[in-house]
């Protein structure tokens, strides 16, 4: 115990550090800025609906535009963030600093990454917040299932998080990694393309259409799967008791955990010998 | 005296994408430098001090040879790396925090908690001179104060090395002074230095020993009065014809400085002073003052590195 | 030794890689379970309200071998003799559709083994567009042409169409109602679990859609095969309402609203269909509900004259939500209406008893009885206090007098009664028309017409059996 507690020490205080520095970056903090417009701003959406409409359509243009909002914004706060917190550090060389200290390479990244989480977390925590306030003043009831769909979207963010961490771990400059966190966003939400490409290939006979098809069914299967996660929708209509979705929630965790990790150790792969 | 820092035969080769394009940044290092001194690593640009320190801080890894620090082959242990202080060159520090924080961060990586990292802060904030800017954000900083603190933060865990990457680079007269004093006193103090520059006169000012390093390899080693030489001297004249100079200049006395009139005569290695002087009044020449000259640094290194590039040529 | 921690590293990457491919895989297949428990929650939703069958798809095919399956491996529960029709046949499975305390059995069946085969020609048919009901399947794997670009977007296909929605509203306000119809289709089509577009849309359907239509005569009205109706233009929008909505109920098996709306909104309100008001708000009732839901199943059980069951559940609700207005207020008042109609209702079947009994001392009897109910009635009544109570009481000694020949008088009396108490109106002058008939009054033009609509009956061109 005393031993897990001391090689987490420094990655906590990476971590904390992390944090504090990330949430003063300019372009976060313009997309928090713009996210919580659009969720302020879908307050004033109603004015396009009929005023004397009985059911509370504002409700339904409410939460779905937060929840579009929440996930785009989010997905690129987790993206320019992952992107840029390595390799800032090694253009700036606050990390010669940091790694002639007694911390070790796979501490040091778990700390950046945990920085990384720390940053999104709180982000949806913010976004989330507002959006709670947004309804709460329409509605008056705590939406509390709310909380579970902005849960998940965290989730499927880790993904992209962590294989976006472990890419930027092999670039000297953020844009790159930017670049490809979007592109494994895209892969990730577009996988079921993959699969799709599977079960037509092989119509010509050829060789290589086969090969096509049985590349993509390999890649179908090892890439994240993202779209799974659109789940989060289902939770904001449902009402009642709804059994899929209790039983898809803590597979989609663990998945994402997994792949979390996968792409952490990624990432370590690359860092730990890389030359700074 | 214990040797602190050694490298034995250290390659350092960065891969290009051909092997034309490889570069062989370091070639067979051979450095040793003992406790307690102050070691001068000098070079122009590129000439590899800087892949030597990071090799030494496991930031990059040797091709081939072997590095001890403390005696100990494992340099990227928490062991070693605890006393080792490092001052990269030109690195930033995140300006929204305030002096005494940045310290407690980098303390806290060193596993400094509680009572002892507060304990160190203050002393570092003390030592570097830094008391009565401690609670400013370092957004208001000089670039002096910000070198102070990255001297503070290398000295937070109060390591037995030190390693300063060009300390003084882009600083004032004023601060470079007070930098210079602070790593004479931490010298006093028993502590081993490494510091590269290759700006000569601060490392002339403070070495005790210094080595030239150029393309990648070392080319002389050795304390300052061991490295320099003494045996030259200078004789300051008036009333010199240019004809005269000429012909002074065929007998290996050349003119090193004029001001109006008045002439400084630099007289080569090999002439005695009486043979100079005789010469000189030979030409009719008012003598002023006679003096043993000592080389700078600056001519030393010169005087290397133009042999080096001499020696280049002739191989190639 | 250096290299040797690289390799556990990598081994590590790859493990953990598999893994999260394993688990992802597990999620593929529960979110095709999930697929296939909401296409059956749908099925037999439609299996058990709606009965609709299209030949085109392959919805009944694949249900018959679901519920087959499903016989043996669900509960057998009761009919519910408020919603399901007596006489008959109906499977287990959509029995249970409907009843949330069920969904776990549903989704276990759905997700188990016993359905492999089934689940697998499903995914194949709504690959192939063959399933009528499966259409809100958002994962691509199960949907014709692969990708849903709407996917890209996270929840840019229910933004989409709370956007379409709002085109719908400015056509409402533009009163393009023919571009209405089709906009809303497209609406829960994008998101099929938009409850709100469903009744908001029903409700511009049966009420905004039709408020300046005249009514159409009987004898221009045509037969609807689907919903066994002669419409006329009217009626043609109230059953497009009641269509959106079991469209509704059947992506959203679990929403009380939607019951709610067909039961109250369309038939109560529009098509005075009790019969369906009552199916459709008992099953409302089954659902989480507001508290208002019970009271209107309550009142539509009363049109329907199950006085019986509106008592019972006028008692069931003062116990349910004691000290509430209504349970201090309206449920006690409509407790003794429901008693005194009972009593009413006694009395009647006892008269006619009466009336039928061979044996002269049996009729007395039974007269007697309905004197003594009539008497019971009435005490309900006076203690009711009410204008309705009151024509009650009115329409009690109106009867009582057309019996004794006094029609005249009878009629006298429920002329007044209709003035003094206009919400039963039209049940009085139907009793007048009655009356006046049985007495060889002349009828007044009104009347007349009346009685040329009745006669004209139900019947419309193309009614079967016509």
């Amino acid at each position: 115990m005393k031993a897990v507690v001391d090689y987490i020490r420094g990655p906590w205080c990476i971590a904390i550090y992390t944090w504090r520095e990330g949430m003063r970056k300019k372009t976060l903090v313009g997309f928090l800025i713009l996210s919580l417009l659009v969720i302020f701003g879908s307050n004033f959406m109603s004015s396009f609906l009929d005023p004397s409409s009985e059911t509370d359509m504002e409700l339904k243009l409410i939460k779905d535009i937060c929840v579009t909002a929440i996930a785009i914004f989010g997905m690129l706060i987790t993206v320019f963030i992952s992107a840029s917190v390595v390799p800032a550090e090694m253009d700036n060389k606050v990390i010669y600093t940091v790694l002639s200290k007694p911390v070790r390479r796979g501490q040091y990244l778990l700390g950046k990454f945990l920085g990384v989480q720390l940053i999104i977390l709180i982000n949806l925590a913010l976004m989330g917040s507002l959006f709670f306030l947004a309804l709460y003043a329409r509605q008056h009831v705590l939406p509390t299932l709310l909380l579970w769909s902005i849960f998940l979207t965290y989730f499927s963010f880790l993904i992209v998080s962590a294989f976006t961490f472990a890419v930027s771990c092999a670039s000297t400059s953020s844009v790159l990694p930017t670049i490809a966190g979007l592109f494994i966003y895209l892969t990730g939400t577009l996988t079921e393309y993959l699969n799709d490409v599977f079960t037509r290939s092989g119509q010509s006979g050829a060789f290589i259409d086969k090969l096509v098809g049985y590349m993509a069914w390999c890649l179908y299967n090892v890439l994240p799967n993202l779209a799974r996660y659109d789940l989060k929708t289902q939770i904001v209509d449902r009402a009642v008791n709804d059994p899929p979705t209790d039983a898809l929630i803590p597979w989609l965790v663990l998945m994402a955990l997994v792949y979390a990790l996968s792409g952490f150790l990624m990432a370590y792969i690359i860092f730990r010998r890389k030359e700074l | 005296m214990s040797v602190v820092i050694e490298t034995k035969n250290l390659n350092k080769i960065y891969e290009g994408a051909r092997r034309r394009q490889d570069l062989h940044a370091l070639k067979d290092l051979n450095l040793s430098i003992p406790a307690g001194e102050i070691f001068g690593y000098l070079g122009p640009n590129g000439s590899g001090k800087t892949t030597t320190i990071k090799m030494l801080l496991s930031l990059i890894f040797p091709t081939s040879g072997e590095i001890r620090i403390l005696g100990s082959k494992d340099i990227s242990s928490a062991k070693v790396k605890r006393s080792i202080g490092y001052l990269p060159e030109g690195a930033y520090y995140p300006d929204f925090l305030r002096g005494e924080e940045i310290l407690e961060y980098y303390g806290k990586l060193y596993g400094l908690t509680g009572k002892d990292l507060k304990r160190r802060v203050d002393a570092v904030i003390d030592v570097v001179g830094m008391s009565h800017a401690r609670n400013r954000l370092l957004r208001g900083y000089s670039k002096g104060m910000r070198q102070r603190i990255g001297l503070a933060q290398a000295l937070i865990s109060d390591p037995q090395i030190l390693i300063l990457d060009e300390p003084t680079t882009g600083l004032d007269p004023i601060a470079r002074k007070e930098i210079r004093d602070i790593l004479a006193q931490l010298r006093d103090q028993g502590k081993t230095l490494l510091i590269s520059s290759h700006e000569l006169l601060e490392v002339e000012l403070i070495s005790d020993r210094v080595g030239i390093l150029f393309e990648g390899v070392l080319q002389t080693m050795g304390t300052l009065n061991e490295l320099l030489t003494e045996r030259e001297f200078s004789i300051e004249v008036t009333g010199a014809t240019e004809a005269a100079l000429s012909r002074l200049a065929e007998k290996g006395i050349s003119v090193e400085d004029r001001v109006g009139d008045k002439l400084k005569l630099r007289v080569a290695e090999g002439h005695s002073s009486y043979e100079a002087l005789e010469l000189c009044r030979a030409e009719n020449l008012n003598l002023h003052s006679v003096a043993p000259r000592r080389e700078t640094l600056e001519e030393l290194f010169v005087r290397v590195v133009g042999a080096a590039e001499a020696k280049r040529r002739q191989a190639a | 030794m250096k290299r040797q921690p690289n390799i556990v590293v990598i081994v590590a990457f790859i493990a953990t890689l598999a893994l999260g491919s394993l688990i992802g895989r597990h999620v593929d297949q529960l979110r095709r379970a999930e697929a296939f428990y909401r296409w059956i929650l749908a099925a037999a939703a439609n299996e058990r309200l709606f009965a609709e069958e299209n030949p085109d798809y392959k919805d009944k095919e694949l249900y018959d071998s679901v519920s087959s399956v499903a016989e043996s491996r669900l509960p057998e529960l009761a009919l519910d003799t408020k919603v399901d029709q007596p006489g008959r046949k109906l499977s287990r499975l959509g029995r249970l559709a409907g009843e949330p305390d069920y969904a776990d059995e549903i989704w276990n069946l759905a997700r188990g083994n016993d359905l492999v085969q089934q689940r697998q020609s499903f995914l194949d048919y709504a690959r192939g567009r063959k399933l009528q009901l499966a259409k809100d399947i958002q994962y691509a794997e199960a949907q014709a042409g692969g990708v849903n670009v709407f996917n890209l977007f996270f929840g840019f296909r229910k933004v989409a169409a709370t956007f379409v929605w709002i085109q719908v509203d400015r056509y409402w306000h533009q009163g393009m109602l023919y571009r209405m119809i089709p906009m809303m289709r497209t609406c829960v089509y994008l998101d099929p679990n938009f409850v709100d577009a469903y009744l908001l849309g029903a409700w511009h359907l049966a009420y905004n859609a039709t408020a300046k239509m005249p009514d159409t005569p009987q004898a221009l009205r045509k037969w609807d095969a689907k919903h066994e109706a002669c419409v006329g233009e009217k009626e043609r929008y109230y059953y497009l309402a009641v269509d959106f909505l079991r469209n509704g109920i059947q992506h959203n098996p679990y929403n009380y609203q939607l019951y709610f709306d067909l039961g109250f909104s369309v038939y109560k309100q529009k098509l005075k269909d009790y019969v369906n008001a009552v199916k459709y708000l008992s099953l409302a009732v089954q659902q989480y509900h507001q508290v208002w839901v019970p009271r209107q199943l309550y009142i539509c059980e009363e049109l329907n004259g199950q006085y019986e069951e509106a008592l019972a559940g006028w008692q069931d609700y003062i116990q349910r939500y004691p000290g509430t207005q209504s349970a201090l207020d309206t449920a006690p008042r409509f407790i003794l209406r429901n008693k005194a109609l009972i009593y009413e209702k006694e009395m009647r079947k006892a008269r006619e008893a009466a009336k039928a009994a061979a044996d002269p001392q049996e009729a007395e009897k039974l007269r007697a009885a309905a004197e003594d109910f009539k008497q019971k009635a009435l005490q309900v009544w006076d203690e009711m206090k009410e204008p309705f109570s009151e024509y009650r009481k009115s329409r009690l000694q109106a009867q009582e007098m057309a019996e004794a020949g006094r029609y005249m008088e009878a009629v006298g009396i429920l002329e007044k009664a209709r003035w003094e108490d206009p919400a039963d109106f039209d049940d009085a002058a139907d009793l007048i028309i009655e009356i006046k008939l049985a007495g060889n009054l002349p009828l007044s033009v009104s009347e007349k017409k009346a009685v040329l609509r009745k006669q004209e009956g139900e019947t419309c061109p193309g009614m079967p059996g016509k």
